[in-house]
């Protein structure tokens, strides 16, 4: 659909990433795979689904062909008319963040109120908060690049705004959410030139109120010491990680081959959204792992690449939208992977294009989206279309 | 290419735009994501590929089960393939506490199917244990009924409960087993491990959820046990059964005894003891109602053990078959003891000794005879050591050393008092008069159709001429005419015993008779002990004897053993039976 909108020049080379645009579609295609392979027991066996095996794939599906068609009408969108959108966005996510903590409105799911109504399917403000926040903040720093020396202009009004959405997260809460919008935003600002200085003060302080959050909050501190040692409390705090780690454990090189999961066999809780790497591992071995790891690699790498062209072109707002996208993909992929293999806390995110989830696999695709617009206007650009 | 590399000669000649997006800074933040990407490469490299031992491990560890699989426990037969015991099908059910989550209702169900109380039943399922046995020996109908309950957390084994189909006929033969298969009594004891079969096992990966999802390395199967067939024959066992607890019931006695052996093999054809329990029942079990008595408790047997010492004399040349014994006038003063007869006789040959069982005639008679020749004889009698049947809780009985012997003993000895035997040992020792004087071992299985050989312990004549003597026994005048059977002719002897209580003779009585037949060529020995009748008449002849006559000529009609007498009894309604098994 993204080729389609050109018909010329077909000799010259693709209209856009061909790598970035396989890497992403064999991602969907597996996570789909993976997401019927690993709810299949449990849908099967709850009264809340049905019993029906093929409940989490259905939605699933359908969740994809929504995604893919938002992608689709994304992907005329210029960057131009996006960076104009951008404040709008991202009020209008920030709205949305304030209703969901609003009682009798948002959707209360094992203590958390992450989730919108909206009748046939559940929207999550925060997954889409992580697409209006890159735009934002690539938008905010193109605005304010001339005084990126500057702490006082140039980071402060963001900091107050980036303040008031991570309370919203916290409230809600939803942890993973908050550190993936708060490290792309400052990527955002570092990559916009902001003093080399005052972004190391400012990782330390990041630091430093993570630490105080995660001594302040029990819940938190029970997460790490879960995934300190999972072991000493196996069957306790770190129930879920154990099981994570023994599903790596079985794959070994290979797998245990596609369906043969055990510990999707209700060892191994949230199989089919936030642990659903543990399942790949399981089942197609370190080769399944390392195939996610590389492709999702691949996605990063091309954003970045693309987000250098663009600015080799002078584009910069959309140089900052490709690069935010690529560090969202790549932070959330990183920390979701992590906290599959113990080497960060457990806490609530999706693998980006993968996990079960409606919102998150709208978002994501729409970020790929405008990410392959910005590589489309690039390519347009060296052809000496003007846009 | 031509716009490329026109604008990248801009691009660096633009200061401006080096320093609002420095490349440097993009290439940093990709190599940092890539270099977490990287360790996510290698964490997953160590956890699958190197540490992946520990982690299978401790996947095992939870869900991989090993499971047994039960072996059925052998049968246990009569001679004729006739099950005593057999075990059938049943299943146990368990529960792993940390997944049985039950609502009220769901534990008020499975409590009822169980016949458990709820509140038991909802601390077991709130233990802190791994596993927690909720009941064995459940029915397979109410087994597939719990299954159909789908509870979390609750499993079913499969496992057997013994039964047995003759119950307390031959419960003290039988025996019984507890759970898992172990033999507690009898039989069941005796040949454990012929009989326990041995568990096959299977490793297997199971769900959170209990349910079996692959077997994972080889299957074990299970071994069978053995099955036993015992030389018991069921229809003469309950001859043997039937009468003996008619006689005691009627005699009010207090307990009692019968045993059926073939003379020729030595195998055990019958075992009754009353009272008796119900094996498939063992509720409200007395240690009385267990004891196997003809096995394991001694008694003084009194005039049975007279036809040793006169065979003694006999073997010896003291005597001769007509050799008279002054037995006047019934008594007889050895030290400051002395020893009567129930009535005066007079002079008597030594097989009117036999016939009329006078304690006078066998004491004197014994007088002629060393202790240690005395002693040697009991000893290769067997008594004072067990017969070696097998049998748990098996009795030598007692038998003192020569040497310690005085003559007051040696004379009581004669008669049966002051040496104590059960009556196995007494079977045992009888075969050596049912057979040409030789002893042979008892067996309770199935011997081969061959004549055993045995332990000579007196010579062919002296064996003869005691079967005479003790045909007498049963004659008109002798002690026990009600031991005849009409048919065929019978040799025996009758037994009453003052029982010792706290070392004094009380007024309670053991009566006893002891007899083979057919005389001419003796195929069976049966024994019969009755113990503390409650009338009067308590004697060995009037109480033991008949049993022994019912039960002998049941069991050789039974056996179709040909009558080896002419049929010459009063009892008409014998007579044409007795003529068709010619």
């Amino acid at each position: 659909m993204m080729a389609g909108t050109s018909d010329a020049r077909r000799q010259t080379g693709s209209e856009v990433d061909l790598v970035l645009l396989w890497s992403a579609l064999v991602l969907l295609m597996m996570g789909m795979v993976m997401v019927y392979s690993a709810s299949i027991a449990t849908a099967e066996a709850a009264a809340a689904t049905g019993h029906q095996p093929a409940y989490y794939l259905v939605r699933h599906g359908v969740f994809l062909s929504v995604a893919l068609v938002a992608a689709a009408f994304a992907f005329q969108v210029p960057l131009s008319a996006w960076q104009q959108l951008a404040p709008w966005l991202f009020v209008a996510g920030f709205a949305l963040l304030v209703l969901v903590l609003v009682p009798g409105i948002g959707r209360d799911v094992n203590g958390a109120r992450r989730w919108l109504s909206l009748g046939v399917a559940n929207l999550q403000p925060s997954e889409l908060m992580k697409l209006f926040a890159v735009l934002y903040a690539a938008d905010y720093t193109v605005r304010k690049m001339e005084y990126m020396g500057d702490l006082k202009k140039a980071f402060l009004p963001l900091a107050a705004a980036l303040v008031a959405v991570g309370i919203l997260l916290l409230k809600e809460p939803d942890f993973g959410a908050f550190v993936v919008i708060i490290s792309v935003a400052i990527g955002i600002l570092f990559l916009g030139g902001m003093r080399a200085r005052l972004f190391a003060v400012l990782i330390v302080l990041l630091i430093a109120a993570f630490a105080v959050l995660i001594v302040v909050s029990p819940y938190r501190r029970d997460r790490i010491f879960g995934f300190m040692d999972p072991w000493t409390d196996a069957f306790g705090r770190g129930y879920q990680l154990s099981h994570a780690l023994i599903a790596f454990g079985r794959g070994e090189f290979l797998g245990v081959g596609l369906g043969a999961s055990i510990e999707k066999l209700f060892y191994l809780p949230e199989a089919h959204t936030d642990f659903l790497l543990a399942v790949i591992a399981e089942e197609l071995g370190f080769a399944g792992v390392l195939s996610v790891i590389v492709l999702m690699g691949l996605v990063v790498q091309r954003a970045f690449v693309i987000g250098r062209q663009a600015v080799a072109l002078e584009r910069l707002y959309p140089a900052l939208v490709a690069q935010g996208v690529g560090m969202w993909l790549g932070v959330q992929g990183f920390i979701n992977m992590g906290v599959n293999m113990g080497l960060l806390p457990t806490k609530g995110l999706t693998l980006p294009l993968m996990s079960f989830g409606g919102s998150g696999m709208v978002a994501n695709c729409v970020a790929l989206a405008v990410l392959l617009r910005v590589d489309w206007e690039n390519r347009q650009v060296m052809r000496g279309v003007k846009l | 290419m031509r716009f490329k590399g026109r604008i990248l000669h801009k691009f660096t000649e633009s200061p401006v735009l080096e320093l609002r997006l420095p490349a440097w800074r993009s290439r940093l933040m990709a190599l940092v994501i890539f270099c977490c990407f990287g360790a996510l490469i290698g964490r997953s490299f160590y956890l699958q590929i190197i540490n992946t031992d520990f982690l299978q491990e401790k996947g095992e560890s939870r869900y991989r089960r090993d499971l047994e699989i039960s072996a059925s426990r052998g049968r246990v037969s009569d001679r004729n393939g006739d099950v005593l015991a057999i075990s059938t099908p049943m299943k146990s059910v368990w529960a792993i506490p940390a997944d049985a989550r039950l609502d009220p209702q769901q534990t008020k169900q499975l409590a009822g199917l169980l016949e458990a109380d709820a509140k038991e039943l909802s601390h077991k399922l709130n233990s802190d244990k791994n596993f927690v046995f909720l009941q064995r020996q459940i029915p397979p109908d109410i087994a597939d009924q719990i299954t159909a309950l789908k509870l979390p957390g609750i499993g079913q084994d499969k496992e057997y409960r013994r039964y047995y189909p003759t119950g307390e006929m031959t419960a003290h033969i039988v025996g019984f087993t507890g759970v898992d298969d172990k033999g507690l009594e009898g039989v069941e004891l005796a040949y454990q491990s012929q009989l326990l079969g041995r568990n096959g096992s299977r490793s297997v990966i199971k769900d959170r959820r209990g349910q079996i999802v692959e077997d994972v390395g080889s299957i074990k199967p299970p071994q069978d046990g053995k099955d036993i067939q015992l030389a018991l024959d069921s229809k003469i066992q309950y001859l043997a059964y039937s009468h003996l607890k008619q006689a005691i019931t009627d005699s009010k006695a207090k307990a009692g005894g019968a045993i059926v052996a073939d003379a020729r093999t030595g195998e055990i054809l019958a075992l009754a003891n009353w009272p008796t329990y119900n094996p498939n029942n063992r509720d409200h079990l007395s240690g009385a109602q267990l004891r196997n008595r003809a096995v394991t408790d001694t008694f003084e047997p009194g005039s049975t053990l007279k036809p040793f010492t006169i065979a003694l004399a006999l073997e010896k040349g003291k005597v001769r078959f007509n050799t008279i014994i002054d037995t006047a006038p019934g008594k007889l003063v050895i030290g400051q003891a002395t020893i009567t007869d129930s009535q005066a006789h007079g002079p008597l040959t030594v097989a009117q000794v036999i016939q009329k069982s006078s304690n006078v005639g066998a004491a004197k008679i014994a007088a002629t005879l060393p202790a240690q020749e005395m002693w040697g004889m009991f000893d290769g009698l067997g008594f004072g050591q067990a017969p070696h049947l097998g049998f748990p809780g098996e009795v030598g009985g007692r038998l003192r050393p020569w040497k310690t012997w005085r003559p007051i003993e040696q004379a009581t000895m004669s008669y049966g008092h002051g040496i104590s035997v059960s009556l196995m040992q007494l079977v045992r020792a009888y075969t050596v008069f049912a057979r040409d004087g030789d002893l042979i071992p008892l067996s309770l299985t199935r011997a081969g159709p061959q004549r055993v050989g045995g332990t000579p312990v007196f010579s062919q004549e002296t064996a003869r001429e005691l079967r005479a003597m003790l045909e007498m026994v049963v004659q008109p005048g002798g002690t026990a005419p009600k031991a005849q059977i009409p048919g065929y002719r019978v040799a025996g002897k009758t037994g009453t015993a003052h029982k010792l209580e706290g070392g004094q003779y009380a007024d309670k009585y053991l009566s006893s008779f002891i007899g083979f037949a057919p005389a001419s060529d003796p195929r069976l020995i049966v024994a019969v002990m009755i113990d503390e009748p409650g009338i009067a008449k308590h004697y060995g002849g009037d109480l033991a004897a008949p049993v022994f006559s019912l039960v002998m000529g049941g069991a050789l009609r039974t056996l179709g053993i040909p009558p080896d007498a002419p049929l010459q009894v009063a009892n008409g309604a014998d007579a044409p039976a007795a003529k068709g098994k010619l």
